[in-house]
């Protein structure tokens, strides 16, 4: 859909000349750091250009801004969360398990891939689901581990794979 | 492909058979229904593929370590949204509440000395000591009769301190921490709720703000720290700070940090490719002319500089 794509292209440098200094200062006043601000007011603008479905933006657009915004700054805030578990988790290893620095970035990137996808499920699904795939159980050990049924196992893993497809 | 475009039936079919395939239990049947049922349609297919090359993601990092990671970051509230959002909204309607740990820009609209991106300024304080001040940055100079205090609000500096004839104690103080002078030359640093203090002559005295114990440093050692916490002394290269005459001195640095320094000294966004953030890179770099850098690193590596306008550049693999 050229047309669209072209109008949604127009829409979005029409409010990125119009509002990006603004929302930058606005992100600049919440985190109170200029580089972190410029990069997430970066990345409110292109989450609007890869919005896959036109939607009006409305006659209120900042308010579309900086819900976007809050969203990537929750994001960010997750991640660091991560970040810092991680860094945990490290200090308590014995050396030789403990990743090179190269590849902790990778790992990383893979642990906020699985939050970010597990985030909204009950939390017995997201274990099921870790065991399975992270640890490599069979559904029969998970069912004796978690103590339940092997159908509920089953259950748990439907509902984590339609959430995996729903955002591959 | 989106999530909003398969077919929910295709996908709750995808789900029945990985949830088959993932059992422990799939048999050679199973993997030949599998193949059968992709095979049927190119969105077949595709849907497969994706969550296959997802998973297959998932197996690829340490299982002990992911477990604990994620448990972990989840125990600390990190991982339920309700929590997430009180901590924004919070934050969002704290205002100058916030202040006590987080620097607000008013502060530095109030500050005694501010640079601009880009700028640098070079101060003499009242006791003869020279202050460098980086680029957008900002401090409060606050002497008085019993001692020499300098808020660094946000930003990054360069003290030279002089002898005091009164030998008033020479204090630094960021959002996080103190840092204690003893006649002495040293850089102090403080974004993203982290302070960093490098001593190139003599010798400083670390603390951080809520903890009773303090590191000191002598030349040629750096600290990082938080509020409640400081991370151990790493020694550096002296010759490595060059800030204070315009460069950058990368030696087998990573592109991405490379250009995340860069970014400080330029306004507008300087974004780095990730197939291309983990180049090393060495060199000496301007950061007056950060124009002049970028086009040195598209000169000297496969790299090309994409312009969506002039304060939006994003470093690319050059194709």
């Amino acid at each position: 859909m050229p047309s669209a794509d072209q109008s949604l292209n127009q829409q979005v440098h029409h409010l990125y000349s119009e509002h990006h200094g603004w929302l930058q200062s606005w992100l600049h006043r919440k985190l109170g750091n200029r580089c972190d601000a410029a990069d997430l007011a970066h990345d409110t603008f292109l989450r609007l250009l890869t919005r896959q479905v036109v939607k009006p933006l409305g006659s209120e657009p900042r308010a579309l801004l900086t819900h976007i915004a809050k969203g990537l700054v929750i994001d960010r805030w997750r991640r660091q969360d991560i970040e810092r578990a991680y860094l945990e988790t490290i200090a308590h290893l014995p050396a030789a398990e403990v990743p090179s620095p190269e590849t902790r970035l990778l790992i990383l990137e893979t642990l906020w891939r699985i939050e970010a996808l597990l985030r909204e499920l009950p939390a017995v699904t997201r274990e099921t689901f870790l065991l399975s795939q992270i640890e490599g159980l069979t559904y029969a050990q998970i069912a004796t581990r978690l103590n339940v049924s092997l159908i509920t196992v089953k259950r748990h893993m439907r509902t984590a794979f339609i959430a995996c497809l729903s955002v591959a | 492909m989106n999530s909003s475009m398969i077919n929910p039936q295709i996908l709750g079919e995808a789900a029945d058979w990985l949830v088959q395939l993932h059992s422990g239990t799939a048999t050679a049947a199973d993997h030949q229904a599998i193949a059968q049922w992709r095979s049927r349609s190119a969105e077949h297919a595709q849907a497969w593929q994706r969550v296959e090359v997802l998973l297959g993601d998932f197996r690829g990092v340490p299982a002990n370590l992911a477990m604990q990671t994620l448990q972990r970051a989840s125990r600390k509230e990190g991982l339920s949204r309700r929590q997430t959002l009180t901590r924004l909204g919070l934050l969002f309607i704290a205002g100058p509440l916030g202040m006590a740990t987080q620097h607000l820009p008013w502060e530095q609209w109030t500050a005694d000395q501010r640079t601009a991106v880009g700028e640098q300024k070079n101060l003499q304080l009242p006791d003869g000591s020279q202050l460098l001040l980086n680029t957008d940055s900002a401090v409060n100079i606050a002497f008085n009769p019993q001692e020499r205090r300098v808020l660094l609000l946000n930003g990054e500096m360069l003290i030279s301190s002089a002898k005091d004839p009164g030998a008033r104690p020479f204090i630094v103080e960021t959002p996080q921490g103190t840092a204690h002078a003893q006649g002495t030359r040293f850089c102090v640093r403080t974004e993203n709720a982290t302070s960093q203090v490098s001593v190139l002559e003599g010798q400083v005295v670390v603390t951080p703000q809520l903890l009773r114990e303090s590191t000191t440093l002598s030349a040629g050692e750096r600290q990082r720290f938080r509020l409640d916490r400081a991370e151990a002394a790493q020694r550096f290269d002296l010759n490595t700070v060059a800030w204070d005459k315009g460069m950058l001195l990368a030696n087998n640095m990573r592109l991405d940090e490379l250009l995340s320094e860069l970014c400080r000294y330029r306004p507008g966004v300087l974004r780095c490719h990730p197939d291309v953030a983990g180049l090393r890179v060495s060199g000496a770099f301007s950061l007056r002319d950060t124009d002049a850098s970028l086009r040195l690193l598209s000169d000297t590596l496969p790299l090309n500089i994409s312009r969506m306008t002039q304060y939006w550049l994003t470093v690319e693999p050059r194709v």
